[in-house]
């Protein structure tokens, strides 16, 4: 039964890792406009044919299309991601250099939301029906319909453009050579806004299943008999039910997992800071096809990796299914 | 030995008598590679902030004019064919080497090799390049040239032969890390999408850098830069100051502005070889339709002068005095009708003579709100004069697609009008009305509308290789008069050059003409 | 992750409905929901008769501040902001409802064959949607946007084919449980042919199932718009609320102060339509979703 699923789960994945590669490769392609520009900068008008042929055959451009796609398979496969058209830097290189900030970011941030939401949720189950579970519940709705970058707008013009409290973008002070606990302070300074905003997005969607899947166990046969015996409210509570609910809550963690990576496009992009997101962002902008790809298949494995852990994980720590196989 | 360490150590103590400011933070508006000649991006302030690193041979004074820099002494034959140029002496790279005339034959050499956009096409004309001995260098050319002093000598970087030699293909230029030059600046610190930090060549052989240190921040937001140039994070930036923001600024305390002149461009492009644009009638009656006197107060809220019809703007040394484009509305539909555009059919559009509707698509780019705003105003002008427009926005790359195939005016065109711009490099050269309008597609190279006049062909033939001022002038003017008749552009407005700074960190900026303060004169004295 | 109510719907599944189901009287909130939804478009259909101003024409000074003229100021070409997003109400709405007729009718068609016919046909649909659904969303997006360039059909297309998988999976179990019905059965028993069955038979049975799903994905639809206009990638001569924070975004608005009359209101109409959707889909879905009913 077991290798069953996970067969099927693996030709899932396998399925999705060769979609993403193929759309990786054939959509820049298919994208309206020359990269030469991107190549040989702005006064690329004034070149002669012979020139513009040595800088497409310089980057493999003037290749058949399933000569350049084989290629890029293979160098796929040995973990080459090439060189941006942009930078002329290894693909690789840029990605690690603005990993290490999407982690911080989105890490803390899914930590912080999944720790507030637990908390939130549970209050809320606790007082299930009443004013405060009401008003949490309009209050999560209500923060799951407000767009990202439009509250991560309101906070820039408050808090670092009106108030000066916060830097207005970037990660760290450039150049400022600060090293130790002040760089460390520093890089923290940075990051309240981007993270505030983002742990505040993501929030609701913990509160909810938290609350949700709390109500769920309460309402079930075991908890009733429990409270049926005299077993105290409080102890049902974070004895029972939270044992439980707790699953779909880290269920849901696992697969944001995958979306660390991904970044946060929209508020990357607004406080400026240097994650892979806002990279993504760019290379969409800049036409510049390898950062493209490279970026794209990074997320897209980081998804599947985080799926893969969740399937894995989920059996092991969830009773009912391991009974049920 | 002794006395030498006391020296260097009251040297270091006491503050030098010309006082250096410590750190200056210029933001850039997107990464530049390695800041070395084959990486970095942009025309501006990509080269020029990439010649703190590194000297050409002369270098663009406040006005534009090139003035010897890496060289002591030019002269240049009788026949304009043949430039003899003598170094200065003692220039040294970054790495403690002698700069020599062995370093600049290499160069042109390997520009000539190396396909580079900007330097490449220029060695076309020359012949060859010759190093008698250290300290000079000949220049053969196959034809005298109007612009070989800006667009060559004071454009090309030298580059040093020992660090670049082994470097031999396009790819692994655009790869190669090394950034020793003989600039200024060195760079101390690259952060790949973040910053860059150069610090000063205390060896510099044109006298002292007024700046110790300069971080170059990116930030690719043009707001953003401004918040952070009002937050105090950064002193400086290369961008002009957005027009809502100039008057705020101005009150700021500690934040100085420079207004002047901008040597950029919005102009709407026709297509002139489009069954109907090609008639200048029509060109002249769309031109007319449109209020620029308008567009610079609600666009640009009146920092901005207004479009000249011969392309050159009115502050630059080619202008054409008293070029003035003359239209208003009622001109413009005296003229449609005069020529026959009438609406048969009483639906708003007017249709030519075959009954083919004056319906045109004008594109823009997705990148650049102001010009989106221009067109929205030239479709509600153009439709109270009967002629239909449907606005197409496109990211930057479609557009190109679609106005300037693969940046190939030789592989034509596939639209109708367009809201383009040229930056300021096109409007301080000379031959820029050459590049521009030639019928050649080999030597018009930026004629993207496909505009052809013999007459002025010839002209410009005759600029290219005239090397006397006052002859390049009364031959540019003349052009700008075909120009102004035959319309095959629209000049809509020249936004202004608006530059602000903090003061308390650094206030001796020197303003180029047209460009800006992104100049090496900010931060060092000519050689003398 | 939960950037823009993009992925985060889809990750948090249907919890939320559910979530709802424990003592909250479902009643109200729809109420609450369509009565925002009823507000917007209503606003929306009178725009002409109730906007103080055309706004495609320059009524002021740009960027002037509220006042009696023009309440909520003026934007950069001096057109009046209120009337804009009045005007806005319509574009939003729209590419909103056409966004989730894209997906919904995608998802039916997908879920119903998936379900009505099962084997290799539900297993091969299925998978694809798999793949939809884990392949990074956004990513995706911006590829699409900027492959298709931006204009008003094209983002709907770009959402309306992001969007379609998870109600092709609810759809789908739908028709699961109505083909084991006996009707179905006789139907095929007479002769009828697939066709007929799934148009005669099974579409009525899914069809107040694509209605709730067609809500929520229309509350997703607006804020992925709102997204991408914001980011450059949306049409920008469309007057909707995500292009009037683009412009005011490009234009130095919370910088010069004039961000609480130029980017408030079109957040607070953001929030306020995609919650109306939000509200109405979630106590529709409850309603009518059979396997959320005990």
């Amino acid at each position: 039964m077991l290798w069953r699923f996970f067969a099927a789960k693996g030709v899932q994945y396998a399925l999705v890792l060769l979609f993403a590669v193929t759309l990786n490769f054939a959509l820049p392609r298919m994208m309206p406009g020359s990269p030469l520009v991107f190549l040989a900068g702005e006064d690329v008008g004034f070149m002669t044919e012979a020139q513009r042929a040595q800088l497409y055959s310089a980057f493999g451009l003037d290749r058949p299309v399933w000569r350049q796609y084989a290629i890029y398979l293979g160098n796929l496969a040995r973990g080459d991601l090439g060189h941006s058209f942009q930078q002329g830097r290894p693909v690789v290189e840029i990605i690690l250099s603005r990993l290490r900030w999407t982690v911080l970011l989105v890490g803390i941030s899914l930590l912080l939301a999944t720790l507030i939401g637990i908390a939130w949720g549970t209050a809320a189950a606790w007082r299930r029906g009443r004013p405060l579970d009401l008003a949490s519940l309009g209050g999560a709705m209500l923060l799951e319909s407000t767009p990202s970058f439009w509250l991560a707008m309101i906070f820039i013009a408050v808090f670092a453009a009106g108030r000066g409290w916060f830097p207005v973008f970037g990660a760290m002070t450039p150049g400022a050579g600060l090293s130790g606990p002040a760089w460390i302070f520093d890089v923290a300074w940075h990051l309240v806004l981007p993270l505030a905003t983002l742990t505040l997005v993501t929030i609701p969607g913990m509160f909810l299943i938290m609350r949700y899947s709390l109500l769920t166990v309460l309402g079930e046969q075991y908890i009733s008999t429990a409270r049926s015996k005299g077993v105290a409210e409080r102890r049902i509570m974070f004895r029972h039910a939270m044992r439980n609910a707790l699953l779909p809550v880290s269920t849901v963690f696992m697969l944001n997992l995958g979306y660390i990576v991904s970044g946060a496009t929209v508020i990357e992009t607004v406080f400026s800071y240097p994650g892979l997101g806002r990279l993504l962002f760019e290379a969409v902008l800049a036409r510049d096809y390898p950062v493209l790809q490279g970026t794209f298949f990074i997320v897209t494995v980081s998804v599947i990796l985080a799926n893969i852990a969740a399937d894995l994980v989920y059996p092991l720590i969830d009773p009912r299914v391991r009974h049920a196989r | 030995m002794s006395l030498l360490i006391y020296l260097v150590v009251v040297s270091l103590l006491l503050p030098p008598a010309n006082a250096q400011s410590s750190t200056v933070r210029l933001a850039l508006t997107r990464d530049e590679g390695w800041l070395n000649p084959y990486t970095y991006q942009s025309g501006y302030p990509g080269w020029n902030i990439m010649t703190l690193v590194y000297d050409p041979l002369f270098y663009p004074d406040l006005n534009n004019e090139p003035i010897p820099w890496l060289v002591r002494d030019t002269r240049v034959s009788t026949d304009g064919r043949t430039w003899t140029l003598t170094l200065r002496p003692n220039i040294r790279w970054h790495d403690g080497r002698p700069l020599t005339s062995e370093d600049v034959k290499f160069t042109f050499e390997y520009a000539a090799k190396v396909t580079h956009s900007r330097w490449t096409p220029t060695t076309r004309n020359l012949d060859g390049v010759d190093a008698p001995n250290p300290q000079t260098v000949i220049f053969r050319l196959k034809q005298p040239d109007a612009g070989f002093r800006l667009r060559t000598l004071a454009d090309v970087p030298i580059l040093p032969k020992h660090v670049w030699e082994p470097v031999t293909t396009v790819a692994a230029a655009r790869a190669f890390r090394n950034t020793v030059g003989s600039g200024p600046f060195r760079v101390e610190e690259v952060q790949d999408g973040q910053f860059y930090r150069l610090s000063a060549n205390p060896q510099y052989f044109a006298g002292p850098v007024k700046v110790r240190e300069v971080v170059l921040p990116i930030i690719r937001d043009a707001t953003v830069s401004f918040t952070a140039l009002q937050a105090g994070q950064i002193d400086a930036n290369a961008r002009t100051l957005s027009p809502e923001l100039v008057a705020q600024f101005e009150k700021a305390a500690g934040i100085k502005v420079v207004r002047g002149a901008g040597f950029a461009s919005t102009i709407l492009q026709f297509n002139v070889e489009h069954p109907l644009l090609k008639d200048a009638r029509l060109r002249r009656a769309i031109a007319g339709a449109i209020n620029t006197t308008l567009m610079v107060r609600l666009l640009m809220l009146g920092y901005a002068v207004v479009g000249s019809p011969g392309y050159l703007h009115p502050d630059s040394p080619f202008y054409a005095q008293g070029l003035k484009f003359e239209g208003s509305k009622a001109k413009s539909v005296a003229l449609l009708n005069e020529a026959g555009y009438l609406d048969r059919n009483r639906d708003g559009i007017r249709e030519a003579q075959d009954g083919t509707p004056l319906q045109f698509t004008l594109l823009t780019l997705a990148g650049n709100p102001v010009r989106i705003r221009g067109a929205e105003l030239i479709r509600t002008a153009l439709k109270d004069v009967g002629i239909g427009v449907n606005i197409r926005v496109a990211e930057d790359a479609a557009i190109i697609d679609q106005v300037w195939p693969e940046f190939d005016v030789c592989k034509g065109r596939r639209f109708d009008m367009a809201v383009f711009g040229w930056s300021a490099p096109v409007m301080s050269r000379p031959t820029a009305l050459v590049d521009l309008f030639h019928s050649n597609c080999q030597i018009g190279a930026i004629n993207i509308g496909g505009y052809k006049n013999p007459q002025l062909d010839r002209l410009g033939e005759q600029l290219v290789v005239t090397v006397d001022p006052a002859s390049q002038k009364q031959l540019a003017a003349e052009m700008q008069k075909i120009v102004a008749q035959d319309l095959p552009i629209h000049v809509l407005f020249y936004p202004d050059t608006i530059m602000a700074y903090r003061q308390s960190a650094y206030g001796r900026w020197a303003f180029q003409k047209g460009q800006g303060y992104v100049t090496k004169l900010s931060f060092v004295d000519p050689p003398k | 992750m939960a950037e823009a109510g993009t992925s985060r719907v889809r990750e948090a599944g249907g919890a939320p409905v559910t979530a709802l189901r424990h003592r909250v009287r479902l009643g109200s909130v729809g109420a609450v929901g369509l009565a925002l939804l009823a507000i917007l478009v209503a606003a929306g259909a009178l725009a002409p008769w109730i906007v103080p101003y055309d706004p495609e024409v320059t009524t002021g000074d740009p960027f002037e501040p509220p006042s009696r003229a023009h309440l909520l100021g003026t934007n950069d070409v001096g057109q009046d902001l209120l009337s804009e997003l009045i005007y806005g109400v319509r574009i939003s709405l729209t590419i909103g409802f056409l966004a989730a007729v894209v997906a919904i009718s995608i998802g039916t068609v997908i879920g119903m064959v998936a379900g009505y016919f099962g084997g290799w046909v539900d297993a091969a649909l299925m998978r694809l949607v798999d793949v939809v659904l884990v392949v990074p969303f956004l990513p995706l997006m911006l590829l699409l946007a900027a492959y298709l360039g931006p204009s008003f059909w094209n983002i709907i297309l770009v959402i309306g084919i992001l969007v379609w998988a998870r109600p092709a999976r609810v759809i789908r179990a739908q028709v699961l449980s109505l083909t084991s019905l006996d009707f179905i059965d006789a139907a095929r028993a007479l002769g009828a042919s697939p066709g007929r069955i799934l148009r005669r038979h099974v579409l009525p049975g899914v069809l107040s199932l694509s209605l709730a799903q067609f809500i929520l994905a229309a509350s997703n639809a607006i804020l992925i718009e709102a997204s991408l206009s914001f980011l450059g990638l949306g049409d920008p001569t469309a007057k909707s609320w995500g292009s009037t924070l683009y412009y005011a975004q490009v234009r130095s608005a919370f910088l010069s102060g004039t961000w609480k009359w130029w980017v408030l209101p079109p957040g607070l109409l953001i929030t306020a339509a995609v919650l109306g959707f939000a509200f109405t889909g979630f106590a529709l879905e409850e309603t009518l979703n059979p396997r959320l009913r005990r």
